[in-house]
């Protein structure tokens, strides 16, 4: 009779399906959207990338985000061998996850795949836009990457693009084979990914025995699973959540946030209009407030830890009563400084961003401006950002938010300064030259090159710039990991420990 | 009866077809996905490649075309954010919904359907006022909230249930629970309702004169014939959960196909939206033939 409860009581609790038995060093990660694809070639998606990148698929180099330097991962070695070529040396002995043996043709094929026009891949559309790049398979284990125009910095351009095998076929995968450390083993569309470490990986094996991805939409749940257990990593929650100093980090998240002054359109062609309206924004006013008092106060388009980053430039201090003086000057020589003036806002872009566009726009309205906030969301946003401008003749400041992570202002530059760049709101003959000079600068005098673009744009007062920005993320106690700039894109199983 | 369901399928069919060409381009008015699709610094090149590769360089009305020609052999294209066919997209996260709303509304049935004639029976007593009371909070108390809130004392402080998601039983009690609470306090309002009338009606008052017991008074008498307004509230609730609980899917994770809409529409993913709008409308189709199959085995005087 006893055994028969016993079983009974058994059937019960299979049947009310309790979870099954975790071993201590397997991980539960709940991102904040389910993955739309898990495509190596989007990797550069964030949820992607921190499922995805390094973990499955892997790159030829890798940027150190303590140190912007970049390191070897597929390749050991690589050189230039003339202007517009670099030779890349890669590591033998190297299996992907279906068994196959990694070689110069996969990495042939996986450049072709991500930059082909039979797929949008994000990675080529994001990192490898107006450039041509062929490579040239010189031996099983070497490479040549020719591109035009020339890129010094392609070694850091391969950290960006995954390697798959060189079957992989010219369509989007939901099954990606790469090199890394773990192989995907279930992906149950709607609940979770299971990732497990594999055997025959080329590196040291990782602590982590097995992740599990969940995917939760609101800040709170989130942040309460890594609360009651039910979850070790929450990369993303929201400020008013992080509330555990023992568990919760705020990492620079590389995003920086920024007003975009459409330099061309008066009254904002003159300097002095540009001048003011930097002026007129009391920034500290914003820390601990309405933005984390852990974000910094930008003075440059690109985190402090970008090359050419000079920390001695700053935004001019809060003086209103300046501003106002600027603006009498200019009103003086006849600049239309009366004009109502667009401040166009993001919604959603990040937390209370609605509430510091209207803490600017009140800002602006103190030192004298005519200023009439809107707020829109990303489809009517980005026809605003990019080129051309939906405002039209309307004078507009232009919120936004940019990312860049991955050490080097090429990636930003042209885009948001240059008189061609897709959201570049000035045009400078002597910033374009300065921007073209540190684009094709190798070696040591790339960081000088940059610093002058920098001081140019600084000099034009191009940007109201605001905060480089925070992420808030909670971890488990049970664990040795502390998110970086790079949890921003990227979750390394390999780089997390257990206490 | 066969003319009947014939009939209703042509209304129901020709509704589709206004639906999917109203959908189709009132979707299109919401701007281009590339914008959303590609980043921000994409070049004009990869772009146009995009509307290439996508059929979005073509003018909308060969969109439409194309479109209606696929739909005819139950093609309902790919959905550009996850590159495989919309409908098995959609169907995915419908079966979720679908399971949701099944449990969900039998036990709201039941539970407001026998609360709600017991409440009647004993008019203005003490359970009457228990029941209205907590039926009119019901019906008024944000989801959101209430999710919240659960997750915070049944979760995080007690520990009793797990936060979300959808992996064992346990995970289903705290969405179910939160989805019961709104069409529970208005089923359970009409029902009382509608029993009142029915328990002062004189066959009730026969049935009582010839000393039937309150249980048959309630559920073999009266009860049968107050269901019809019944009927048609339990109706509604259930296509409004059919169309997707985005509120709890979302807070639960539940991948359900409220929350996919939402979704398709900010990412302007078309296909998507119009497969997930023709399933939903579908499903409410069939769930509205089902009531009015139910009204006529409750009332023999309805015949189709």
């Amino acid at each position: 009779m006893d055994m028969r409860i016993a079983l009974l009581c058994g059937a019960a609790v299979s049947c009310l399906g309790l979870p099954a038995f975790a071993a201590d060093t397997d991980v539960t990660i709940v991102l904040n959207e389910e993955l739309e694809t898990l495509e190596p070639c989007m990797a550069s998606q964030s949820n992607i990338g921190r499922v995805l990148l390094q973990n499955i698929s892997e790159t030829m180099t890798e940027l150190d985000p303590a140190n912007g330097e970049l390191m070897p991962r597929l390749a050991t070695s690589w050189e230039e061998t003339d202007d517009a070529t670099w030779r890349f040396h890669l590591r033998e002995g190297v299996a992907f996850s279906d068994g196959s043996a990694f070689d110069a043709e996969d990495v042939k094929h996986s450049i072709e795949r991500t930059l082909s026009d039979q797929l949008t891949c994000e990675i080529g559309a994001k990192y490898f836009g107006g450039m041509t790049i062929t490579p040239t398979v010189v031996d099983a284990h070497t490479i040549d990457i020719s591109s035009d125009p020339a890129q010094p910095i392609l070694p850091l351009l391969m950290s960006t693009l995954t390697i798959v095998p060189a079957e992989a076929p010219m369509e989007f995968t939901r099954d990606p084979v790469g090199t890394g450390p773990y192989e995907l083993t279930e992906y149950n569309v709607g609940q979770d990914i299971i990732l497990a470490r594999r055997d025959g990986y080329w590196g040291d094996a990782p602590a982590v025995t097995k992740a599990t991805y969940v995917f939760r939409s609101d800040d709170a749940v989130r942040a309460a699973m890594v609360q009651t257990g039910e979850a070790d990593i929450a990369p993303l929650i929201s400020q008013t959540d992080a509330t555990n100093k023992a568990t919760d980090f705020a990492y620079p998240n590389s995003e920086t946030t920024y007003l975009r002054i459409d330099s061309n359109i008066p009254p904002l062609d003159d300097i002095r209009v540009r001048q003011a309206l930097n002026m007129a924004v009391d920034r500290e006013a914003f820390l601990g407030t309405l933005i984390p008092e852990d974000a910094q106060i930008a003075t440059h388009m690109t985190v402090p830890s970008t090359l050419g980053a000079d920390e001695d430039l700053a935004v001019p201090a809060y003086d209103p009563e300046g501003a106002k003086k600027l603006l009498e000057e200019a009103k003086a020589d006849g600049v239309p400084v009366d004009t109502e003036i667009l401040l166009l806002g993001r919604l959603g872009n990040f937390p209370n961003v609605t509430e510091v566009m209207e803490a600017l726009q009140a800002m602006f309205a103190d030192a004298g401006f005519n200023v009439k906030l809107q707020m829109v969301e990303v489809a009517e946003w980005i026809k605003y950002y990019s080129k051309p401008f939906a405002a039209g003749e309307t004078p507009a400041l232009v919120q936004a938010m940019h990312d860049n992570n991955r050490g080097d202002p090429v990636f930003s530059m042209y885009f948001k300064y240059a008189c061609e760049g897709l959201q570049s709101g000035i045009c400078d003959e002597e910033l374009d030259a300065d921007i073209a000079a540190a684009t094709g600068t190798p070696g040591d005098g790339r960081a000088e090159a940059w610093r002058k673009a920098f001081a140019r744009a600084h000099d034009l007062s191009a940007d109201v710039f605001l905060f480089h920005m925070v992420g808030f993320s909670r971890v488990s106690e049970r664990l040795d990991f502390t998110p970086t700039i790079a949890t921003n894109s990227e979750l390394q199983l390999s780089q997390i420990g257990f206490k | 009866m066969q003319r009947f369901l014939a009939k209703r399928a042509v209304s129901s069919a020709v509704s589709l077809i206004l639906l999917v060409i109203a959908v189709f381009f009132l979707s299109r008015l919401t701007g281009d996905p590339t914008d959303l699709y590609l980043p921000v610094d994409a070049s004009a090149e990869a772009r146009e490649n995009f509307r290439v590769l996508h059929g979005l360089d073509q003018p909308l009305i060969w969109q439409f075309l194309d479109y209606l020609r696929d739909l005819v052999r139950l093609d309902f294209g790919d959905s550009i954010r996850r590159a495989r066919p919309a409908l098995e997209v959609v169907t995915e996260a419908f079966a979720w919904t679908l399971q949701l709303a099944l449990i969900t509304m039998a036990i709201v049935s039941g539970a407001a359907i026998t609360l709600g004639a017991l409440a009647a029976f004993n008019l203005g007593g003490i359970f009457d006022r228990i029941a209205t009371f907590f039926s009119l909070i019901g019906a008024s108390a944000p989801d959101f909230w209430v999710a919240i809130v659960a997750i915070t004392v049944f979760s995080v402080g007690l520990g009793w249930l797990p936060t979300s998601g959808t992996g064992t039983v346990w995970h289903w009690i705290l969405p179910v629970s939160v989805l019961f609470i709104r069409p529970f306090g208005l089923i359970l309002q009409v029902v009382r309702g509608s029993m009142i009338t029915a328990l002062g009606s004189p066959y009730v008052k026969t049935a009582r004169a010839k000393g039937a017991g309150p249980r048959a008074v309630i559920f073999v008498h009266a009860l049968r014939n107050a269901m019809l307004p019944v009927l048609t509230v339990i109706g509604d609730q259930a296509a409004a959960l059919l169309n997707g609980a985005v509120v709890v899917e979302t807070i639960f994770g539940f991948p359900g196909v409220g929350k996919l809409m939402i979704d398709s529409i900010l990412q302007r993913d078309f296909s998507v939206v119009l497969a997930a709008i023709m399933v939903t409308a579908f499903a409410i189709f069939v769930m509205n033939i089902l009531i009015d199959l139910a009204y006529a085995a409750l009332d023999p005087r309805i015949r189709y």
